[in-house]
């Protein structure tokens, strides 16, 4: 992943942030909210090679990081996500091609925000947070889950044409 | 590097992990620089979100509205029967803060005179076939209020009791053609007595010739024998011609009054005025004459080292002192 996909990476991830924060954080989902910004970086992930997949994984860590509403600590997110940039990349064949298994790809998409949140959630438990009952916990899990599912395949067809014009003559082929 | 494998991006893998730890770490031993990013970013945050909040609160609850649709139309109707009644409440409310604020002025302006009060409420204007300006009060002689009592608003003197029930009273506007009031200027202390004349103006005709009224100078009352019917030092107006024609005897003036008598709401009947209020007397009362006594000095009395004879001593006071007495030669 050269420097320069980094920076672009970064900065379109940090925007998402934004976008989340600021906009679908708002929006009041039936069972429990929906996070575009990790639907969309576990996308990403999914679609870099093996390198590409671990740093994307950190970057969108990082960024996640930066939310001023979390209450784990800094690096938190950096650290679960790079863990599943690397889990994305062992089974980079697995998760097949968007344009030849789409639904396959959405499946794991929407897994891979479910682990994220696992983990997540096991990591704060380990570290003392507060997160909450089990039922509720199971909600949130569960509506993002399903919203992911839902709205995963709406943006995934743009989303990966953004991805292919992202890449270096040398990453394509 | 498809599959997985290669020194490199296990090298990666581990530097990310590391620095995510680092992170991890700094943060929980309470390192400014992690709590320091998200802080920024919240500075950055925040326009954003004022600014999307006002836009998108709308599309924010749209699901919450298909979902609660069927509720939220019962809810509707009941909101629009909640309203009816809050804008009834809400008028109701509004007469009620006008009546405080009025109250609140009277209740300042009796307390700066250290009066006694009773407040009222206005509940009704006279008839208009009676041709007398009164109005009824909803507090009467169980609370106090008794005929001849002064009745004052916020701004200042409205009239008397005319009489009292055990629940209600009437009071004489001063502004009808009957009422007599003593006042005095402020400025000099003259005296003279104004009349209502049925409308919003009032007629000052000064008692003293040798007084003088001019305009924009204020009215208070002049007070009675016992406060009745009329306490001392109560506003009542301002004056706003004189009326300086030399075939009249005595200045008249034209007067308008501090209280507005169309929108009374609220008054206060004095029940008891402060009993060390000065009470300025109607007629002048002469000057106090002040009489002189010179009595002579003792005579010196001769003595060795005697001093000097000494002045001859001047008081007023008509019980003799000592030095006055005589002294006997030996």
């Amino acid at each position: 992943m050269s420097p320069t996909r980094i920076a672009t990476t970064l900065g379109f991830l940090f925007a998402l942030f934004v976008i989340q924060e600021s906009a679908v954080s708002l929006i009041h989902f039936p069972l429990s909210g929906f996070s575009l910004y990790l639907a969309i970086a576990i996308s990403l992930i999914a679609f870099e090679d093996h390198n590409g997949a671990i740093v994307t994984g950190f970057l969108a860590g990082f960024v996640l990081d930066l939310s001023p509403t979390s209450n784990a600590p800094f690096g938190q997110w950096a650290l679960i996500l790079t863990g599943l940039g690397f889990l994305f990349a062992v089974n980079r064949d697995s998760i097949a091609d968007l344009t030849s298994s789409p639904i396959t790809f959405v499946i794991f998409v929407a897994g891979g925000v479910a682990i994220a949140l696992v983990t997540y959630l096991c990591f704060g438990a380990l570290l003392g947070e507060q997160n909450g009952s089990l039922g509720h916990d199971g909600r949130v899990l569960l509506g993002n889950t399903l919203w992911t599912l839902i709205f995963t395949p709406i943006f995934l067809p743009a989303l990966g044409r953004v991805h292919e014009y992202s890449l270096t003559a040398r990453e394509r082929s | 590097m498809a599959q997985g494998g290669g020194n490199r991006s296990r090298l990666l893998l581990v530097i990310l992990l590391v620095t995510a730890l680092f992170f991890i770490t700094l943060d929980l031993r309470g390192v400014n620089l992690t709590k320091g990013s998200r802080s920024v970013s919240q500075t950055i945050l925040s326009p954003v979100q004022r600014t999307v909040s006002d836009i998108f609160s709308p599309v924010g609850r749209f699901f919450s509205d298909v979902k609660n649709f069927g509720k939220t139309n019962a809810e509707l109707q009941n909101e629009i029967a909640a309203n009816k009644l809050l804008k009834s409440e809400l008028a109701m409310a509004a007469d009620s803060k006008g009546q405080l604020t009025q109250l609140k002025a009277v209740l300042d302006l009796a307390g700066r005179g250290n009066f006694k009060v009773v407040a009222a409420r206005v509940i009704a204007r006279g008839s208009a076939s009676s041709f007398s300006q009164t109005i009824t009060i909803d507090s009467g002689s169980s609370s106090g209020i008794r005929p001849y009592m002064t009745v004052i608003s916020q701004n200042g003197l409205v009239g008397v009791v005319k009489s009292a029930t055990g629940g209600s009273a009437i009071v004489l506007l001063m502004s009808d053609p009957s009422f007599r009031v003593g006042t005095r200027i402020a400025r000099n202390q003259s005296v003279g007595v104004l009349s209502g004349l049925g409308s919003t103006g009032y007629s000052l005709v000064l008692l003293d010739p040798a007084g003088n009224i001019k305009v924009g100078d204020t009215l208070l009352t002049n007070g009675s024998s016992g406060n009745k019917p009329f306490v001392p030092g109560v506003p009542v107006g301002v004056v706003t011609t004189v009326d300086d024609s030399t075939g009249s005897l005595t200045q008249t003036a034209t007067v308008n009054s501090f209280a507005n008598l169309n929108d009374l709401g609220v008054v206060a009947v004095i029940v008891s005025a402060p009993t060390t209020a000065p009470t300025v007397a109607l007629l002048p009362t002469p000057n106090p004459v002040v009489t002189v006594y010179v009595t002579p000095a003792p005579a010196p009395l001769l003595s060795p080292g005697a001093s000097t004879p000494s002045a001859p001593n001047v008081h007023g006071a008509p019980t003799p002192t000592p030095s006055a007495t005589p002294t006997k030669k030996k």
